[in-house]
């Protein structure tokens, strides 16, 4: 019970950190990684690579496209991608 | 009589063998809309960390090579190998430094991308249970270099299975997936293969638009003593922020315990660039020990607080540094960690762009 209370900030300092962010450094963030895209499948490329790899650890920011297939075949494989999910990464990656 | 069993199948193994080549042949043909290359590469981590723990200097470089060999689209080979280093003073706090280095097969599979819903992985693979083993292990992954107290449950005794371990995705829309492990592994004694008997699985329901996972595993140890160990966890790295929170609940014959960490960049904050390279991180843990405690847990109750300040010269180079404080009826200590970690990947092939 007496660590509560830290385990409480680890949880609120964060948050409150990152509440005071503004959108448009996310929307910039965004701008960077999108023209790597094709059009029509940008935005759920761009999330499926976001989401999927942050949930262990940093998204590398450039992959070249030698390696790609091989790399999405690991990580379909470790994070239990979905077929679906690993046409999506290679045609965003490496389209 | 095992021998007419297995002529009298042969024919259908053959016809099964063909049918699935075939079968795998018109999916890649169908698949070629990209242009990724599958080569074998070889990718891992490289990290040196300064450990002082209780006074104590453990001097600890280390490399993990992973080989990974795509056959074909629907074909994986991955093996990891670790390499560390444990050095410490020969009289504990004085005296010149000495140790050696220790090599572990971690895993060695073979994965079958059959389909959404069933990923076969044969040889030897890293036991799926709760968030740690599996996937924050590696040394450029992890925020903090030192694993909580509750990671050796269920991980026994090596870390990994030898047998046959099913996974993928069982139920997927655009708001959530789920997704499983079930594994059964076999008892091997053979060096750097050991595995315990063991059987579980592991459940975990994604949900794409707060990025928010929460998950459980289990598995049933059964070797002389056949225990039940169980986790739940959380994970959440919401879209808004560099923000990463995990958390897990771990319970075992031998105690249970918790860990809840937090990791925060600075990368999308309006500062200068300098400064968005850092990244902090707190993690609280407690473990209650039971039935004598031990095989990987402390014998007492034990309370650990880290902090840590790392700093992202690159995406794949950082320099990572922690403090932490123990406490229990024991003794309480402090550990300090400081070092680097290099995620690197090494093409194997030239060309090979499909």
């Amino acid at each position: 019970m007496k660590f509560l209370p830290v385990t409480a900030c680890l949880l609120l300092v964060p948050l409150s950190l990152s509440a005071g962010q503004s959108q448009k450094t996310a929307e910039a963030t965004q701008q960077t990684v999108q023209p790597k895209a094709p059009s029509g499948s940008a935005e759920t490329g761009d999330q499926v690579f976001a989401a999927n790899c942050s949930r262990c650890h940093a998204a590398p920011m450039s992959l070249s496209p030698r390696i790609t297939g091989t790399v999405i075949m690991h990580m379909r494989v470790r994070a239990r991608l979905s077929k679906r999910d690993e046409q999506l990464l290679l045609k965003y990656l490496a389209p | 009589m095992k021998l007419s069993i297995s002529r009298k199948w042969t024919p259908y193994l053959y016809m099964l063998l063909l049918c699935t080549c075939a079968l795998l042949r018109a999916q890649d043909a169908g698949e070629e809309a990209d242009h990724a290359g599958h080569i074998p590469i070889i990718a891992g981590g490289v990290g040196y960390i300064q450990n002082v723990n209780g006074g104590v200097t453990t001097l600890m470089p280390q490399v993990s090579p992973v080989l990974v060999a795509p056959f074909g689209r629907h074909f994986l080979l991955e093996s990891r190998t670790d390499f560390t280093g444990f050095f410490q003073r020969e009289d504990l706090t004085s005296g010149p430094f000495k140790g050696k280095v220790f090599t572990n097969v971690e895993y060695s599979q073979l994965d079958w991308l059959a389909d959404t819903h069933v990923m076969p992985v044969g040889g030897r693979y890293l036991l799926p249970f709760g968030l740690y083993n599996e996937r924050l292990g590696p040394i450029w992954i992890k925020n903090l270099q030192d694993s909580p107290f509750t990671a050796s449950i269920g991980t026994r005794t090596s870390g990994a299975g030898d047998g046959l371990l099913l996974r993928g995705v069982a139920v997927q829309t655009p708001a959530m997936s789920t997704q499983y492990s079930a594994y059964y592994s076999f008892h091997c004694g053979v060096d750097q293969l050991q595995s315990a008997r063991t059987a579980g699985g592991d459940v975990s329901l994604f949900f794409s638009k707060p990025r928010f996972e929460i998950g459980t595993s289990y598995q049933r140890f059964l070797e002389a003593r056949h225990i039940n160990n169980s986790a739940v966890y959380i994970s959440w790295q919401p879209l808004e922020a560099s923000l990463d929170v995990k958390s897990e609940y771990d319970y075992s014959y031998f105690g249970s315990g918790y860990w809840v960490e937090s990791a925060y960049r600075l990368d999308r904050l309006s500062l200068p660039s300098l400064i968005q390279k850092v990244q902090f991180v707190g993690r609280m843990q407690q473990v209650f020990p039971q039935n004598g405690g031990g095989n990987g847990l402390p014998r007492v109750r034990t309370e650990r607080f880290d902090v840590g300040l790392n700093y992202y010269l690159r995406d794949n180079l950082r320099i990572i540094s922690s403090y932490a404080r123990s406490f229990s009826s024991q003794r309480n200590a402090n550990v300090w960690n400081f070092g680097f970690t290099y995620r690197f990947t090494i093409p194997l092939w030239f060309g090979a762009k499909r």
